[in-house]
């Protein structure tokens, strides 16, 4: 597998700054003919509480997992979970993996159609039967999918404290059907796991985003790729965060790695390319000082892939320490965006009109600026945009639940800013 | 001797006779990593410089082989080059051959503006000595074709890279061919050549490429114009966005002994006038016991006097 890290920054502070700043591209070529370096296991979630029979979501989720299924490569290892008040083994017998073959896709499939909507919504246990088939397999690339349409029925705290036990062990990409879920909630799940999360309003949408959520796990070639992340004494890492292809805070997720080093889960990887934003408060130097600020590195197990440095150099020319990095620059402005679009959100579900205006407003500024098309489309179903520029907008009178979780779930996508400084 | 006391396990390696911590990878005399670098001049016993030239403890860049150079042909020519006190890494670079009596010698000073500037300079400087070395028996022709040659150099850069593409590497030249008693030099930019006799005030061989020297001759008054906050900027350079270059040459034929100086503006801010430029390089010259001795503390004269920019000199005495 050939990674490669690339740090983008000003390097150059003004006398007393203390905070630096760099993004760091990874980008892997993916293994050799696309092979995969580990294992793979993927589990499939359905959730099949009772409200699943509206809409025909219990039909459509059949067909999800079915057309998920006949995602799944040859000798994939994979189960299928039928979420109810408690978790229950759908395919293969409780406590095993089936290993895919042609027919054991079609013995999944013929089980599916027994798939039943009937019980309540227990996410945590759900995690946790998942939690238990993955650890057959250490070391596999460990993917799943968690469906659901409701709200947790498990008594407060107890998601929070299985999220606590196995986060990041395995990922999971959550979906949403309908709209009487909660976006917080999943989020939480997602961010957790390491996962995505979105919403999918129609439930004849449902197949199609199975698929792609199971061809992109497909082609993660290698699992537990880490960030490692070198400081100097004195100093401390106020952030890390991925924010592309969308925004994932890591900082809470740290290692510690020996004497001033830490790491920094970065989930199964394929060929593909993301960038993180770095941060690190140091001490200050004198004028013409150069510090190693961070050592970044792509880590798997001992084997390190790719290295890059984070330096700070202090100067008294103005016109060194002023130079504004555009990479640096774009993603603060994209994580004010996300913030911005979720403050807005819970002010107008407050009542408070005029605070969800401000922060609306300043979202479609920030996503015009940046060229972030696809998050002002989705703010247009939620203000009318009367000048992006400025941000001047107006809440709509009328809003569709849909659209706002759409807001809300994909408000942390992010795009990439043009590269050559 | 130093013991590392950062390492609470070290008490008990010590006193089992091990030769270096198992936990922490110091070496138990020196307080140093095993196999790792020099002791990190910034945090003294408790920080190592690793392979990279950062220390593995407090982070401070230890130092880089440009950060000081020096070349030495004593007594025919010596060259010294320095970071300076307030820059972070030496921009400057120089080129000093010397054959028998016979002398090339080249200083390059990297525009800060631009992108990669001391790969500029550093590649400016060897190409322009390469053809010094190689070219006909006009002198002044020999530096022209040279300083066209580093001026291509630099351009190329901006081809290979798209951030040296967005912000052209960019920097000055001053070059010198000696023969016998006969000079060739030419320039573009505000790295200098100075004829400094054995008496009276030193001669400015080059004329800036810079405001300052535009706006005197237009007929601004030198004290303002050199206090003006535009003085320093340049109006040639080598590099892509440069144009095409047009280096200025001359030839000498002194009648009488002295030094031809070749110098960035690291060294000549601080010594503006020519008498008391003459003075420093001769008092210089008849302290030290050598010729790099000299060209030492000609660098040691700029970074007391505060060390602003980084400085080059380049010594050649001329006996006729």
């Amino acid at each position: 597998m050939a990674y490669t890290a690339e740090a983008f920054q000003n390097e150059f502070l003004a006398l007393g700054a203390t905070e630096v700043n760099a993004i760091v591209t990874v980008t892997s070529s993916g293994a050799e003919g696309g092979l995969r370096t580990a294992g793979a296991t993927e589990i499939i979630i359905v959730d099949c509480s009772g409200s699943m029979q509206a809409e025909g979501r219990m039909i459509a989720a059949r067909q999800a997992a079915k057309a998920a299924v006949n995602c799944i490569d040859d000798g994939v290892r994979f189960a299928i979970v039928a979420g109810v008040s408690t978790a229950q083994q759908l395919f293969p017998a409780p406590g095993q993996l089936a290993v895919a073959t042609p027919e054991t896709r079609a013995q999944a499939v013929h089980a599916i159609d027994r798939l039943q909507a009937n019980g309540g919504t227990a996410m945590g246990a759900w995690l946790k039967l998942a939690h238990q088939l993955f650890a057959q397999r250490p070391g596999d690339i460990q993917h799943a999918i968690l469906l659901t349409d409701g709200e947790n029925g498990e008594y407060k705290g107890y998601l929070e404290s299985v999220l606590q036990e196995i986060g990041g062990s395995f990922t999971c990409d959550c979906r949403g059907v309908g709209t009487n879920w909660t976006v917080s909630e999943l989020r939480k799940i997602a961010t957790a796991m390491l996962g995505t999360v979105d919403i999918v309003a129609r439930p004849q949408d449902l197949a199609a985003a199975f698929e792609q959520m199971m061809t992109a796990a497909m082609g993660k070639t290698s699992a537990g790729v880490q960030l490692k992340v070198w400081t100097p004494v004195n100093s401390t890492i106020r952030f890390v965060k991925q924010v592309e292809p969308q925004m994932v805070d890591l900082t809470g997720k740290r290692s510690e790695d020996g004497p001033r080093a830490g790491r920094y889960p970065l989930g199964s990887w394929g060929s593909e390319s993301r960038d993180y934003h770095v941060c690190v408060d140091v001490t200050a130097g004198a004028a013409g000082d150069e510090m190693l600020a961070a050592r970044v590195s792509v880590v798997e197990g001992d084997v390190a892939h790719a290295q890059c440095l984070v330096r700070a150099v202090w100067t008294d020319d103005a016109a060194l320490s002023a130079r504004i990095n555009r990479q640096v620059a774009h993603y603060t402005g994209q994580a004010e965006l996300a913030d911005v679009i979720q403050a807005g959100i819970e002010a107008r579900k407050a009542g408070d009109d005029r605070t969800a205006t401000l922060k609306f407003g300043r979202a479609a500024q920030l996503a015009h600026q940046s060229g972030n098309t696809a998050t002002e489309e989705l703010l247009s179903t939620v203000v009318e945009i009367e000048d992006a520029a400025t941000g001047t907008v107006r809440l709509r009178r009328r809003i569709e639940a849909a659209d706002e979780m759409a807001l809300d779930t994909r408000s942390t996508k992010t795009v990439r800013v043009g590269r050559g400084q | 001797m130093t013991v590392s006391l950062e390492c609470a396990a070290c008490a008990d390696e010590r006193a089992a006779g091990a030769a270096f911590c198992e936990s922490c990878g110091r070496t138990l005399a020196t307080g140093s990593p095993a196999g790792a670098g020099p002791r990190c001049p910034a945090c003294g016993p408790a920080g190592a410089v690793d392979a990279d030239g950062y220390c593995g403890t407090c982070g401070m860049l230890a130092a880089r082989p440009r950060d000081h150079a020096e070349a030495d042909s004593s007594p025919v020519a010596a060259a010294v080059t320095d970071r300076g006190l307030r820059h972070q890494r030496n921009e400057d670079a120089m080129w000093l051959a010397v054959r028998g009596a016979d002398t090339d010698a080249v200083v390059c000073d990297g525009v800060s503006a631009s992108y990669d500037p001391d790969v500029a300079s550093a590649v400016a400087a060897e190409a322009a000595g390469r053809v010094l070395a190689a070219g006909g028996d006009d002198l002044a022709g020999r530096v022209a074709e040279a300083i066209t040659a580093a001026g291509d150099a630099v351009a190329e850069l901006a081809r290979t890279d798209p951030r040296r593409a967005a912000s052209n590497p960019a920097c000055t030249i001053v070059a010198a061919c000696v023969r016998g008693t006969e000079i060739g030099y030419g320039w573009v930019g505000d790295s200098r050549a100075y004829w400094v006799p054995e008496r009276g005030d030193a001669r400015q061989l080059t004329e800036d490429d810079s405001w300052a020297t535009h706006a005197i001759a237009l007929g601004v008054d030198p004290q303002s114009a050199w206090n003006d906050p535009k003085a320093h900027a340049i109006t040639a350079w080598l590099g892509a966005d440069a144009g095409p270059v047009r280096p200025r040459t001359d030839t000498l034929r002194p009648g009488e002994a002295g030094m031809l100086l070749l110098c960035s503006d690291g060294l000549w801010n601080y010594l503006t006038d020519p008498a008391e430029l003459a003075s420093t390089v001769r008092a210089a010259v008849r302290k030290a016991p050598d010729l790099i001795a000299a060209a030492r503390t000609l660098v040691a004269f700029a970074n007391e006097a505060g060390g602003a920019d980084n400085i080059t000199v380049v010594l050649v005495p001329i006996h006729p």
